[in-house]
């Protein structure tokens, strides 16, 4: 269902922008009507508002003139004054035309049963709009459960447009039709294209119509199809900026591409509308994903202050109720909405999709499956429960649903995208290791084991161990080799840019081979992503974004030197200048990031607040604090009762610690330009003084001065390791010089700081040979396996230096990694591994491997020979 | 390793092949015959027909356009022609390089790679050539076109396949292979295709035009160990082919970008490539006999009945573990291995003692 974007609306755009804007009284009624619709397309709506009040009071007011303004007075979110002046207007000459009217203003209000009055008495009293009525009180039926009578009602519009053809439609009622047949789409999907057929008839009858394309947008969204969703918002964006409608369906779109800027939107909208339902709702919405869940009640409470029966205001107290543990109040909205939509599955879509943003997936199945319960062609229940099912391996159950839900709407993107990606995960080869299953690309499933299940194995015992909880039972890590299919793994659709997600104890993240080798150390995103499979088990999948990150982060770092998020200049200058979220609210940082870059530096922030947690309150204080949220306890009860503090003294301890922690780099780096406006995204201060300076003196041959630069810089961020880095510099000037001890001094500074240098770490193994340090080297190859284990070359040289060191375990693990990279000379590779199993004194293997060396290559001398000597020395009376 | 400047015919290198005079290299192609028929017309693989003869090679490095282009194309040119020599064997009066720049390496390069040098060339191949030799022309360059007309970018006019096509139809009935490392290399295989005729394309049409790594990875064959699947220390054309399409993949893979070239070879004439061809039939049959290097373990037999005996008890055996390799998918994990380790310490005798007699393959 994506489609090609439209033409903007240049004609009526540039009629618009062309001609200014002010009230005016003496102006002709005709002048004056053309103004107040001009001001109300473009989003002026104070103009509009007082044009059409003057216009609408008149004696010779028309029905447009009446129906501008409670556009006006409905748009701006004057609900009360809009009812007020309706009722008038009904009561009327024109009592029929605003019949209609009258009952949309009512609806927003959730007054169902007097909108559908009015409904009914416009169609009798002839009203123009009767298809709009029509369709409204077909719609209230479904509402209300009676399906077959109101899909009978609604299958009538199809009869409408094929009898009388879109051209003899207008606009509104192209509208109604659309709008009709898209309901009908749960039964039968094809209708949903009719729908979208009927909204560009609508566009076409008048091009400067707003509703159509807000209908199309929100079925785009409804359709996880946010591209053609923004597309057809931006046309209606660009003429009227404000409109807010437009600016929540933007704000969804964010949501959806998981960017920026949806709460403020949202604000947006309410800036121009108050009582906006949907924006209110929004909010609440987001607001649950920072976990602010008092707040998102009281968003919701708003709402439905306004409208009582809207049902994304009832989801949203509904979710907020259910993540803050409030039965009462959960099942209390549940069944407000249950006597407003008693067959309504939405509700439950919309909390289970808040349960699982709020990583609760197993929960998010079950709630799901009770729309599903409610409504059994409730067609995203199916998905939703089908995509939570898929988040803790139950794959068949999965499928089952997802399949389901495709064959009743085969438009939605996400669940079509997901079935797909079940297909590539049934090609992929599933590996049983000790308490992991791995999930391989076959390119991968020989070679990654070699690593992953040792490095599995041990962060198990590690996590285990520091924070008491064992996963029940296998832990499942998929590795993917596409960044697409993780992507899908994750949102639903491409484009997710993160390497790695745990929905507990299954973990899902990029191969090493994902992004192109060496651009991530994969380790220590294993580690990372197990690290939340243990805080989110020991918390019931109830820890904070911020904590669950900041203690991967810190376990990270503990695991590898080098691994984990380390401090930088832009942090430090974030910091300084109080642009870096307070730990009270620190999933601002993750969730609604003010600035570029916010994302990044909250990672590491929020590690610092665990690692400062460990220091001055004890190893048992992280577990502890994690194992507080289990039983229900928010951040502020959680930290009062392990840590002793209220949530602002912890905001001004951690402040107080970074300061001390950090007091000699805040001075290196003062003065350093805001972020974002300086060179590189902001001045460095004297560091950076120093760096430039060194680059001015290397640019003039003086490498003996630049050094004296390079070692200042050093010394003032010596935490530095971008590519600017001292420690590089440095490097590749004592290489250059022949001073490889100097050399080898700087690189290893660099790699025990920069977790993701394979150049550097490869470069310190070869001065460490060089220096004839075997084991430095080794043990520099060993951690670059982590960032690309698809280099053959550099196996080769972990192996034979590993031999010539007597490191058998390692000899044997990097020619098993060389024959998993399935080279050509595959005997050969063989051979050395049966070489390898021989020295690590495992006979078996070793003859196996030289067996299947010569399998291939039979005349295969050096293996004739070992295979001989295997013969030779074997125990007398040993059987096979 | 390289050869010297002022190395001819006969430089010794890293092997013992190497070192033998070319007379002395027909004399062992007359014992490989002899011995072929010591060991009771077995179908040796060492021993196969198409080594009986002497290979010659013409190398052609076209126009590079970019620099980077000029230096890759001018080292693998020169790094075959080398290898071809020093390491597998090939006189090296019978390797002629022509490149888009004679400048480059006088000592190495005859001509400048135009039609009518190339023509020249092979014609004088053809007149030096006896009906059982055979000719490797291999094709370094950027390509162009398609069908008849895919060409590979030489100064002057361009070579088109078609025009390759007629130059090379008198050399029948000798094994002629062509190797292509150029984009847009495809359709070399349709045109060229014939009885006794290896064509090697470094992409499976004439529309992958993107530049190609082909070339350096066939010719890293030559010049490395690694190539040598089944170690009996010559090199195949086939083992070479699925060597460089091996690396090929494997550089993509790691870049983690798209393969945009997919080589293909083509030797039964059909006129359609094949990716992964086989041993014994369809493609992959002929270029799997296109054999560089070894002869010497047969030339000795011929005067020595022992070793004699143990290479028809070694050609046996081969046999052996070859039937027995093809039962394995019917066979009990653990008999399988058994019977086979059997197999092979029984061959692993033989080849020892073979050895012992200076019988080195």
């Amino acid at each position: 269902m994506r489609r090609r974007g439209r033409t903007i609306l240049t004609a009526m755009a540039g009629a618009v922008l062309a001609a200014p804007m002010s009230a005016c009284a003496a102006q002709s009624p005709d002048t004056l009507r053309e103004r107040a619709a001009t001001a109300l397309r473009t989003g002026k709506y104070e103009e509009a508002r007082s044009m059409y009040a003057g216009l609408a009071d008149r004696a010779d007011a028309t029905t447009a003139d009446r129906r501008g303004l409670l556009t006006v007075l409905t748009e701006t979110g004057a609900y009360d004054d809009a009812e007020q002046r309706a009722r008038a207007f009904a009561g009327s000459a024109d009592s029929a035309a605003m019949l209609v009217p009258l009952g949309d203003v009512l609806l927003l209000r959730g007054k169902r049963a007097q909108a559908e009055d009015a409904f009914r008495r416009g169609l009798a009293a002839g009203t123009p709009d009767s298809l709009t009525a029509r369709l409204r009180l077909a719609l209230g039926q479904r509402a209300r459960g009676e399906r077959d009578a109101a899909d009978a009602a609604l299958d009538r519009f199809i009869d409408v447009f094929n009898n009388a053809g879109p051209r003899r439609l207008t606009s509104s009622e192209l509208v109604a039709v659309g709008r009709a047949v898209q309901a009908l789409g749960t039964r039968d999907p094809q209708l949903f294209k009719d729908a979208l057929t009927a909204y560009d008839a609508a566009i076409a009858a008048d091009s400067g119509a707003v509703e159509p394309r807000l209908l199309i947008a929100e079925l785009f969204l409804e359709k996880y199809n946010a591209p053609d969703a923004r597309a057809a918002l931006e046309e209606v964006l660009s003429v009227n900026p404000q409109h807010p409608r437009a600016l929540i369906g933007m704000a969804h779109v964010h949501a959806a591409d998981g960017a920026p800027g949806a709460m403020a939107l949202a604000d947006r909208a309410l800036a121009v509308n108050p009582n906006y339902v949907r924006a209110r709702a929004l909010r609440a919405r987001l607001l649950l994903d920072l976990e602010q869940y008092a707040e998102a009640t009281s968003e919701a409470v708003r709402a439905l202050a306004v409208d009582s029966t809207a049902v994304e205001a009832l989801a949203a107290r509904a979710a907020a109720a259910w993540l803050a543990g409030d039965t009462a109040a959960y099942t209390a909205t549940v069944a407000a909405a249950r006597r407003h939509a008693p067959g309504d599955a939405e509700l439950f879509v919309l909390v289970a999709e808040s349960a699982a943003r709020a990583r609760m997936y197993r929960q998010a199945a079950e709630i799901a499956g009770a729309g599903i319960a409610r409504d059994s062609t409730a067609w995203r229940a199916y998905a939703v429960r089908g995509v939570n099912l898929l988040r803790v391996a139950e794959i068949e159950d999965a499928r089952r649903h997802l399949e389901r839900a495709f064959r009743g709407d085969p438009y939605d993107v996400w669940t079509k995208n997901t079935l797909d990606l079940l297909d590539e995960l049934a090609r992929a080869r599933t590996i049983r290791s000790g308490r992991f299953e791995f999930v391989l690309d076959s390119a991968d499933a020989e070679l990654l084991p070699v690593y992953l299940a040792p490095l599995a194995e041990e962060a198990f015992d590690s996590l285990a161990k520091r924070y008491g909880y064992r996963p029940e039972g296998l832990v499942r890590l998929e590795l993917f080799r596409s960044t697409a299919d993780f992507s899908v793994r994750t949102v639903g659709l491409p484009g997710f840019g993160a390497l790695g997600v745990s929905f507990g104890d299954v973990v899902a993240m990029n191969s090493p081979g994902a992004r192109g080798a060496g651009s991530f150390n994969w380790g220590s995103v294993v580690w990372h992503e197990l690290a939340h499979t243990f805080t989110l088990g020991l918390s019931k999948h109830r820890v904070p974004r911020w904590l669950s990150e900041g203690i991967s982060v810190f376990e990270e770092r503990r695991a590898r030197p080098g691994w984990g998020a380390d401090l930088t200049p832009s942090f430090l200058a974030a910091f300084a200048e109080g642009n870096l979220a307070p730990v009270s609210s620190l999933n601002d940082g993750f969730m609604r990031p003010k600035f570029p870059g916010q994302i990044i530096m909250s990672y590491y922030q929020a590690s610092l607040v665990c690692e400062m947690i460990e220091q001055e309150w004890g190893a048992r204080a992280l577990p502890a604090l994690v194992a507080e949220y289990a039983s229900g306890s928010n951040t502020a009860e959680a930290v009062r009762a392990v840590l002793d503090l209220e949530l602002n003294a912890l905001d001004a301890r951690f402040n107080s610690w970074v300061r001390e922690k950090f007091e000699p780099r805040f001075a290196a780096i003062r003065g350093a330009t805001p972020l974002g406006t300086g060179e590189r995204g902001g001045g460095l201060g004297e560091f950076g003084d120093r760096l430039r300076e060194a680059e001015e003196r290397l640019r003039a041959g003086d490498t003996t001065a630049a050094i004296g630069s390079l070692e200042r810089a050093k010394e003032l961020f010596p935490e530095y390791t971008d590519q600017r880095s001292p420690y590089r510099t440095l490097a590749a000037i004592y290489r250059a010089r022949g001073a490889l001890r100097d050399a080898e001094r700087e690189l290893a500074a660099l790699t025990a700081l920069a977790e993701d240098d394979y150049a550097a770490l490869v470069a310190l193994a070869k001065v460490r040979l060089t220096l004839r340090d075997s084991a430095g080297a080794m043990t520099a190859l060993d951690a670059a396996m982590f960032i690309s284990p698809y280099e053959p070359e550099v196996h080769a040289q972990l192996a034979d230096l590993a031999e010539a060191t007597g490191a058998t375990r390692v000899a044997v693990r990097e020619r098993r990694a060389i024959l998993a990279l399935d080279p050509v000379d595959r005997a050969a590779a063989e051979y050395r591994l049966a070489r390898a199993y021989l020295q690590a004194g495992n006979r078996d293997d070793a003859r196996r491997a030289v067996l299947r060396a010569l399998e291939r290559a039979p005349s295969y001398q050096q293996a004739q020979e070992l295979l001989l000597e295997l013969r030779r020395t074997e125990t007398p009376g040993r059987s096979r | 390793m390289d050869v010297p400047e002022s190395a001819g015919a006969g430089v010794t290198g890293a092997r013992q092949v190497q070192a033998v005079p070319s007379a002395l290299k027909r004399c062992w192609a007359a014992s490989a015959a002899m011995v072929a028929l010591l060991l009771g017309g077995a179908p040796a693989p060492s021993l196969d027909a198409q080594a009986l003869g002497e290979t010659h090679v013409l190398i052609v490095s076209g126009i590079p356009g970019e620099p980077r282009f000029a230096n890759a194309f001018h080292e693998q040119a020169r790094g075959l022609a080398s290898a071809l020599v020093v390491r597998h064997g090939v006189p090296r009066e019978r390797v002629t390089l022509l490149a888009a720049d004679p400048s480059r390496d006088p000592s190495w390069i005859s001509a400048r790679a135009t039609k009518p040098e190339i023509s020249k060339a092979l014609a004088r191949i053809r007149l030096a050539a006896a009906p059982d030799d055979r000719l490797l022309l291999v094709l370094i360059g950027h390509g162009s076109g398609s069908g008849a007309n895919a060409r590979i970018n030489i100064p002057g006019p361009d070579l088109s396949a078609g025009e390759l096509a007629r130059e090379l139809a008198s050399f029948a009935p000798r094994t002629v292979a062509v190797v292509n490392t150029a984009s847009a290399s495809g359709d070399f295989a349709s045109v060229l295709a014939g009885d006794n005729r290896i064509i090697i394309t470094a992409t499976a049409s004439a529309q992958e035009r993107n530049e190609t790594i082909f070339g350096e990875h066939f010719v890293a064959a030559f010049t490395g160990d690694g190539a040598d699947a089944d170690k009996d220390g010559r090199l195949s054309l086939l083992e070479a082919y699925r060597y460089a399409q091996r690396e090929v993949q494997r550089v993509y893979e790691r870049d983690n970008r798209l393969l945009t070239e997919h080589a293909r070879l083509e030797d039964d004439g059909d006129g359609r490539g094949t990716a992964s061809p086989r041993d014994e039939s369809g493609d992959g049959a002929l270029a799997r006999r296109f054999v560089f290097g070894g002869g010497v373990v047969a030339a000795l037999a011929a005067s020595d009945t022992v070793l004699a005996g143990l290479l028809r008890q070694r050609a046996a055996l081969e046999q052996r573990v070859e039937a027995l390799r093809a039962r394995k998918d019917g066979m009990d994990a653990a008999t399988y291995e058994h019977e086979l380790e059997t197999l092979l310490v029984k061959l692993a005798e033989v080849d020892q003692a073979a050895r012992a007699r200076g019988g080195k393959p």
